[in-house]
C-alpha cells in the first residue's frame, strides 16, 4: 500500500516539477533543432535499426536474470538450510559458469 | 509514519546540493581547480535562465518521461532505506524493490538518449544499455550475499543483521562491486558510457537550459539513493553509539557518496567493447566469488 | 536584478569554441580559466567563441553550430590576444540584464522540403521513402563486423567537433556506433607547433577517457593524477608499427616527446572501429601530423 502511495506520489511530484521547469517550451527554428554534429549535417533521421553490437551477450544475460528469481527465495533459507543450500546454488552458478567460459570463447562478449 | 515519508524529499534535496557540491571539489583532489558551496547553485541558476530547445521531431513524451522516471526511481528507492528502526516504505522485499528501480534506471537513460533523434545522444543510449546491463548482474549477487547473514530480504532487517559487526567487515568485496554499480547508476566517471567526450557529451549533448538541470538533478538523486542504500547495506545505516539514527544515516550516505564522486573523478573509462569482456570475464566471477565467501561466512 | 539571475551571472560561463586557423592552442588554454566552461556541445553553450579567422570553406558550419546555441546567446571573436575571460563574462551578464540575444544566421526552413501528405505527414508514399519531417529515414547497407544488414547512418561530421581536431571535416557512414566508412571532406586547419605539443596532446587523449580533471593538470604542465590512464586503452589499439600503439604515443606525450611525425590516412585508419576506439585512434596524432598527412592524400588525388 505504501509502496504504491509512494510510487505514485513520486512519479506526480517529479512530473510536476518537469512542468514547473519546462512547461513554457518555446518553438525552436529549424536550424537550430537541427541534430548536433559539431557543424556537420545528417541525411537521414537518427532514429534507425540501429546495429546493437552487444547482441550476443544479452542472450546470455536473461539466462543469468532468470536465475536471480530463484536466488531471491534462496537467500531467505540459506542459513537454515546450511550446506545444503550453499552445495545446491555451487552447482548451479558451476553449470552456469561453463556457460560463460563457452560462450567466451565463441566470442559472446565482443563488440560484435 | 508520516515523518518517515517526509525524509525521503528532505534527504533527495540536501544529497543533490551535497553531491553537486562534492562534484565541484573533487576535480581539486585530481589536480584541477574546485568550486565553492554555492557554486553547484550559480551552474544550475544558469541553466534555468536558458531556452530548452526542441530538437528535430522529437520524441516528446519520452523526453518528458525520461528524466521524470530517473528522479521518481531515485524516490522510490531511497524510501527502502531504514531511517531509523523502520524505513518510509517497509517492506519484507526490500532489497528487490531497489533491483527493480536499479534495472528500470537503464530504461530512463535509454529513453533520453533515444528522445532526441540525434546521433550521438542515440549512440550514448546504446552504448550505456549495453553497459550497464550486464552491471545489473553483480549488483544482484551484492545484494542476495548482503542478505544471506540477516536471512530476509528486507533491508532493515539486513540493517540489523550488521549491530555486532558492519557488513563492510564481513563482505568487503561487496561494498566495491556495489560501488561499480552506483557509478553506472549515477553514470558516472569509468562507467559514464552514456555521455563520453569522444560523442560530445553523449545522451545529453542536445540538453539544454532548464531540461538538462532537470536530468543532471535527477543524476545527483540517484547519487544521493544509492549512497543511502550502500551505507544500509554495508555501514550499518542508521546503527551508532550517541547520536540519533538518522544523523547516522546521513553521515554514512555522504561518505559514500564523496567516495564514489571522488571514484567518478579519478579513474579513466575505457572502451564500451573492452568494458563489455571485463564486465562478463572478472566482474561476474568476482561477484561469484563474493557470494560463496559470504556464504561460508554466514554459515560458519 | 532577481536572485536567480545574480547566481547565473556568477556562475562560470559554459562557452563553446570555433577554433580557426592557428588557434587551437591559446584557445585551450583560455578555457582553462576558471570563470569559463568548456562546453561539450553549443546545446550547453552560452557563448560561442569564434577564435580566430575562420576561413570561408567553414562559414556554413559556423553558422550551423551558432543557431544550435540556446537563447540567449552571445557570439564573441577573439583573436588570441590577451584573455578573452573578461568579454565573455560581461557578455554573459549583459544577456541576463536583457540584451538581445543573438538571431539566426540560417533561414527557419526544413532541411529538406516536407510537404506533409501521407497517413504520417511523412511525404511520400507508404512506409519508406519519403522525407518526414524534412529528412528521410536510414536505409540498410553491408556491415564489416558481423556482416547483419542494418541500417546505414551517414553525416558529415565537423569541422567544429570537439572529438575532431579544428577544421577536419569527415563524411561517417555508421552501422549502429561502428564506423563503416569515413572520407575527408576538408583537411583540419593548420594550427603550427604549439598546438602539438605533447602535453596539450596528451590532455586531449585524457579528457576522451572521461578525465576531465587531469586532463586540465595536464594541459597546465603538470603530471596527471588518475587512475588506470594507460591501462584504459586497450593494447594494441592503432597499432602503426609493432609497440606502436595509441597506449604507446599517451606514454610518449606524457613523458614530454614529441610525435609521431606522420599519421596514417583517415580513410584507412579508421573504417572497422567502434567509434570511442576510433576518436582515440584519431587523437592519438597530433594535429600538424594529421594536416600533413591531409594534405598528402589530397596531392595524391
Amino acid at each position: 500500500m505504501t509502496l504504491v502511495a509512494v510510487c505514485v506520489g513520486a512519479v506526480g511530484l517529479a512530473l510536476a516539477l518537469s512542468f514547473a521547469l519546462t512547461g513554457r517550451d518555446s518553438r525552436s527554428t529549424w536550424p537550430q533543432a537541427a541534430p548536433y554534429l559539431g557543424g556537420g549535417e545528417a541525411q537521414t533521421h537518427a532514429w534507425q535499426r540501429f546495429h546493437f553490437r552487444a547482441y550476443t551477450m544479452t542472450l546470455v544475460f536473461i539466462a543469468f536474470e532468470m536465475e536471480m528469481m530463484f536466488m531471491y527465495p534462496w537467500a531467505v533459507v540459506f542459513v537454515h538450510e546450511g550446506l545444503k543450500a550453499m552445495a545446491e546454488m555451487g552447482m548451479f552458478l558451476a553449470i552456469l559458469s561453463i556457460g560463460i567460459l563457452y560462450g567466451w570463447r565463441e566470442g559472446v562478449f565482443r563488440w560484435q | 509514519m508520516i515523518w518517515l515519508l517526509l525524509t525521503v524529499p528532505v534527504t533527495l534535496a540536501v544529497g543533490v546540493w551535497l553531491a553537486a557540491t562534492f562534484d565541484r571539489l573533487a576535480p581539486a583532489l585530481w589536480g584541477a581547480r574546485a568550486g565553492g558551496p554555492v557554486a553547484a547553485l550559480r551552474d544550475g541558476a544558469l541553466l534555468l535562465r536558458r531556452q530548452t530547445v526542441r530538437t528535430e521531431a522529437p520524441d516528446d513524451l519520452n523526453r518528458r518521461l525520461a528524466p521524470v522516471v530517473y528522479l521518481a526511481l531515485a524516490a522510490i528507492g531511497l524510501s527502502v532505506v531504514p531511517v531509523t528502526h523502520a524505513a518510509p516504505i517497509e517492506s519484507p522485499v526490500g532489497i528487490v524493490i531497489w533491483g527493480s528501480c536499479e534495472a528500470l534506471t537503464i530504461i530512463a537513460v535509454f529513453l533520453h538518449g533515444w528522445s532526441p533523434n540525434a546521433p550521438f545522444p542515440l549512440i550514448g543510449a546504446y552504448r550505456y544499455a549495453a553497459i550497464a546491463l550486464p552491471v545489473m548482474l553483480p549488483s544482484m549477487f551484492v545484494l542476495i550475499a548482503a542478505a544471506l547473514p540477516a536471512e530476509s530480504l528486507s533491508v532493515t532487517a539486513i540493517v540489523e543483521s550488521q549491530r555486532e559487526v558492519w557488513n563492510v567487515v564481513r563482505q568487503p568485496l561487496g561494498l566495491a562491486l556495489f560501488l561499480l554499480v552506483g557509478l553506472t547508476l549515477t553514470q558516472r566517471g569509468p562507467f559514464d558510457f552514456a555521455d563520453g567526450a569522444d560523442i560530445a557529451g553523449g545522451t545529453s549533448a542536445e540538453d539544454s537550459g532548464a531540461g538538462r538541470a532537470l536530468w543532471q538533478l535527477a543524476r545527483l538523486a540517484m547519487l544521493t539513493a544509492f549512497s543511502a542504500m550502500a551505507a544500509a547495506l554495508f555501514l550499518g545505516g542508521p546503527l551508532g553509539p550517541g547520536l540519533p539514527g538518522p544523523v547516522w544515516l546521513w553521515l554514512k550516505t555522504a561518505a559514500i557518496m564523496a567516495l564514489t564522486v571522488l571514484l567518478g573523478h579519478g579513474i579513466a573509462r575505457t572502451t564500451p567493447g573492452r568494458m563489455l569482456t571485463l564486465l562478463w570475464i572478472v566482474a561476474l566471477p568476482v561477484s561469484f566469488l563474493h557470494l560463496a565467501v559470504s556464504g561460508g561466512l554466514a554459515l560458519w | 536584478m532577481s536572485l536567480l539571475d545574480r547566481l547565473a551571472g556568477r556562475a562560470p560561463v559554459p562557452v563553446f569554441a570555433c577554433i580557426g586557423p592557428g588557434m587551437q592552442a591559446v584557445t585551450e588554454h583560455a578555457l582553462l580559466s576558471p570563470r569559463l566552461r568548456r562546453a561539450a556541445s553549443p546545446r550547453e553553450a552560452a557563448v560561442l567563441l569564434r577564435a580566430g579567422a575562420i576561413p570561408e570553406r567553414a562559414a556554413a558550419a559556423f553558422g550551423r553550430v551558432h543557431d544550435q546555441l540556446p537563447h540567449p546567446r552571445a557570439v564573441l571573436r577573439w583573436d588570441g590576444q590577451g584573455d578573452p575571460a573578461d568579454v565573455i563574462t560581461d557578455a554573459w551578464v549583459d544577456l541576463l540584464n536583457g540584451a538581445d540575444s543573438d538571431t539566426d544566421r540560417r533561414s527557419d526552413e526544413p532541411p529538406n522540403p516536407w510537404e506533409g501528405k501521407g497517413d504520417h505527414g511523412q511525404g511520400g508514399e507508404g512506409m519508406m521513402g519519403g522525407v518526414p519531417y524534412g529528412r528521410p529515414m536510414a536505409m540498410t547497407g553491408d556491415d564489416i563486423r558481423d556482416g547483419l544488414q542494418l541500417d546505414a547512418y551517414t553525416a558529415t561530421v565537423g569541422p567544429f567537433a570537439p572529438m575532431l581536431p579544428p577544421g577536419l571535416t569527415l563524411e561517417i557512414t555508421l552501422q549502429g556506433d561502428v564506423i563503416i566508412s569515413t572520407s575527408v571532406t576538408a583537411p583540419p586547419f593548420p594550427q603550427g607547433d604549439e598546438a602539438s605539443a605533447p602535453h596539450l596532446c596528451a590532455a586531449r587523449l585524457l579528457r576522451l577517457l572521461g578525465l576531465n580533471a587531469a586532463a586540465a593538470r595536464v594541459a597546465r604542465g603538470s603530471s596527471p593524477r588518475a587512475l588506470w590512464t594507460r591501462g584504459a586503452i586497450p593494447a594494441g589499439l592503432g597499432e602503426a608499427a609493432k609497440g606502436e600503439d595509441v597506449r604507446a604515443r599517451l606514454s610518449a606525450w606524457l613523458a614530454g616527446q614529441a610525435g609521431p611525425y606522420q599519421a596514417p590516412r583517415i580513410g584507412s585508419m579508421l573504417p572497422g572501429l567502434e567509434w570511442h576506439e576510433a576518436m582515440l585512434v584519431l587523437n592519438s596524432y597530433a594535429p600538424d601530423a594529421l594536416h600533413r598527412a591531409c594534405a598528402e592524400e589530397e596531392e595524391a588525388a
